[in-house]
């Protein structure tokens, strides 16, 4: 096996890894600071997707039709968590976790059939923007330009997290509440709105990811079912709550990913489930979340 | 107390021996499935109600279950008679090593582990191939002539459904049941009485993952074929949608939760396809406004009787 065909599915597990982190930073920042584990949520990256897909049907006539897409499927999609938080999350903050999942899950099956009734049962192909549909050369290596899209956009976004939650006055106070809510909420913070934000910021952010999954091949129903076991594990790997460890277990898990499909195809996913297994029974806090909080 | 109970349970199991009699060969079909899943949720609750862990893989040993049944009648040709309690060994085993591993997590964690071993099961089977079918799963198991029929197979599948349902009644009001609520209750105290907990939840695991075994042995001949979605985790979520419309408190709850969700399936899928927005709706529901399910609505109801005697503290968690 020669080298650069190594080097183009290194880069498409990084590109993988990256959809991924964006799906499950949002799962995990909802879990770490909300203790809502978030079934619908790669359901709302379909939502996102679909919307690209309606955005740039309506705008297609324009050479800025899938750039301008995006960022309106995003919000569009953002609009969608905050009545879902608004209407039916919020009622369930005191529950217990099952009934807590149970809702989420219920959402899976209502939003898939919503799904299917604006969208239909055929896919949906975005055509992508003219400076994402040939490929670039690295070191003479072909590598398909939107993967190199879908990773910066992954690390613009990880930045721009990283910013918020550490450099910022409302990022202290998320990384308070996923430490001690009761503490937060004892100084005078009215946790129900941080609760709401956080979850708005999150679906934004798997909505910009559906957004962006789009146009790298058709938009499928029932994507959504593989995809949100993926960010489970990814969540599990790195720890609940621990930005750099979604990042570095997204990595992890899209490269695992690309290099088992050469040379295991049929055991690519197993391997993640042995791998998530392997973490959650020697450290389930995951790899980059502390024990503190079971 | 109980008399109750019994007259709860009598009054199931007659209208189950009966109603076919009334009933078309659709509506029998339907409360197979209703008898099979039941089962499937009853062998659930014992991790959910009576453990007090959500486990999100019991497909898994649900789909080894039916697998076992369905290899052993297709390949080597044994009788169904046979096959059902090599389902259930087979199921116990793979608990027995998986639920090793799970009984030492709890809360949201023992929910992913399982469900991260459910989907491991599920890729298993799926791709391979030559010795599953993969995703074409496997077909042509048929019932003994003898059962060949919608009438006779339901009535096979209530005795054995009948059998392992008193089988994990007695479990519950056993001594070993109560220290599950133990452990459920306050798994510390459970230790300090000298109770080896996880050797108990172990054995919980194991015993529900063999009844969950047997569910999917009875379904492969009623269904003539299995496939590998019978261990995917939508499956998973099946018996805990039926708990939680049931009730996961009362015993019975999974069961009744069995007759209100395949029963409305059946009856939904008839005129849209949109079952799964149905069911959803139906959750979100539940879960808002009726925690607790249907047999918490019985609990309460039956608490505001003046008949009932037993002190309500006591009621309370014995109507488990």
């Amino acid at each position: 096996m020669d080298l650069s065909l190594l080097f183009a599915q290194a880069l498409s597990g990084l590109s993988r890894g990256m959809m991924l982190f964006l799906i499950a930073s949002g799962l995990s920042l909802i879990f770490g600071v909300m203790n809502i584990l978030n079934f619908a949520h790669a359901t709302l990256w379909l939502v996102g997707a679909y919307a690209c897909y309606t955005f740039w049907f309506l705008l297609q006539n324009h050479d800025f039709a899938v750039w301008l897409a995006i960022p309106l499927a995003a919000l569009s999609v953002a609009l969608v968590g905050w009545v879902i938080e608004v209407v039916l999350i919020r009622r369930v903050y005191e529950r217990e976790l099952p009934e807590q999942l149970l809702l989420t899950y219920a959402l899976v099956l209502i939003l898939g059939d919503l799904i299917k009734i604006t969208w239909g049962v055929d896919d949906k192909l975005i055509t992508r923007p003219a400076m994402l549909s040939e490929p670039v050369y690295l070191a003479g290596v072909p590598i398909d330009s939107y993967f190199i899209f879908v990773i910066a956009v992954g690390f613009a976004v990880y930045l721009a997290l990283w910013w918020f939650l550490q450099k910022t006055r409302y990022g202290h106070i998320v990384r308070a509440a996923v430490f001690s809510r009761e503490m937060v909420s004892a100084l005078g913070i009215p946790i129900p709105i941080i609760y709401t934000g956080v979850f708005v910021l999150g679906i934004f952010i798997a909505g910009l990811a559906g957004a962006i999954q789009g146009p790298v091949g058709s938009v499928t129903l029932g994507m959504d079912m593989a995809v949100v076991i993926q960010a489970f594990c990814v969540v599990i790997i790195g720890g609940f709550g621990s930005l750099p460890g979604t990042m570095v277990s997204s990595i992890i898990v899209g490269e695992v990913y690309a290099f088992a499909i050469l040379f295991w195809p049929g055991g690519a996913l197993a391997l993640i489930f042995i791998l998530t297994a392997i973490v959650l029974i020697v450290r389930p806090w995951g790899l980059f979340g502390t024990p503190l909080r079971a | 107390m109980g008399k109750k109970k019994w007259a709860w349970a009598g009054a199931v199991f007659a209208a189950l021996l009966l109603l076919p009699a009334v009933l078309g060969e659709f509506w029998v079909l339907v409360l197979t499935e209703i008898v099979i899943m039941g089962l499937f949720a009853v062998s659930f609750n014992m991790i959910f109600g009576y453990m007090g862990q959500l486990s999100f893989g019991h497909a898994a040993y649900y789909g080894v279950g039916a697998y076992t049944t369905g290899l052993l009648m297709v390949k080597a040709g044994l009788p169904l008679a046979l096959c059902l309690p090599f389902s259930m060994i087979m199921a116990g085993a793979v608990a027995l090593v998986l639920g090793y591993f799970c009984i030492r997590l709890t809360g949201i964690y023992f929910a992913i582990l399982t469900m991260a071993f459910g989907q491991l099961i599920f890729y298993i089977i799926f791709q391979w191939y030559s010795f599953t079918g993969g995703d074409n799963g496997l077909q042509g198991i048929r019932p003994p002539a003898m059962l060949d029929g919608a009438w006779s197979y339901y009535y096979f599948a209530l005795l054995v459904v009948t059998a392992a349902v008193v089988v994990m009644w007695i479990i519950s009001e056993s001594p070993f049941g109560y220290t599950m609520r133990a452990i459920r209750d306050n798994p510390q105290r459970t230790r300090f009485v000298g109770v080896n907990t996880k050797k108990y939840m172990l054995i919980n695991f194991v015993v529900a993952a063999m009844f969950a075994g047997l569910a999917g042995g009875l379904w492969g001949p009623f269904n003539r074929s299995i496939s590998p979605d019978l261990c995917n985790w939508h499956q998973s979520g099946v018996p805990v949608f039926m708990t939680i419309i049931g009730g996961p408190t009362g015993f019975l709850g999974p069961l009744i939760g069995s007759v209100i969700y395949t029963f409305l399936m059946a009856f939904v899928t008839g005129f849209t396809e949109y079952w799964p927005l149905t069911i959803g709706i139906i959750i979100t529901m539940v879960v808002l406004f009726m925690p607790g399910g249907v047999w918490g609505l019985v609990e309460r109801y039956g608490a505001a009787l003046p008949a009932r005697k037993e002190p309500p503290a006591d009621s309370e968690r014995e109507a488990s």
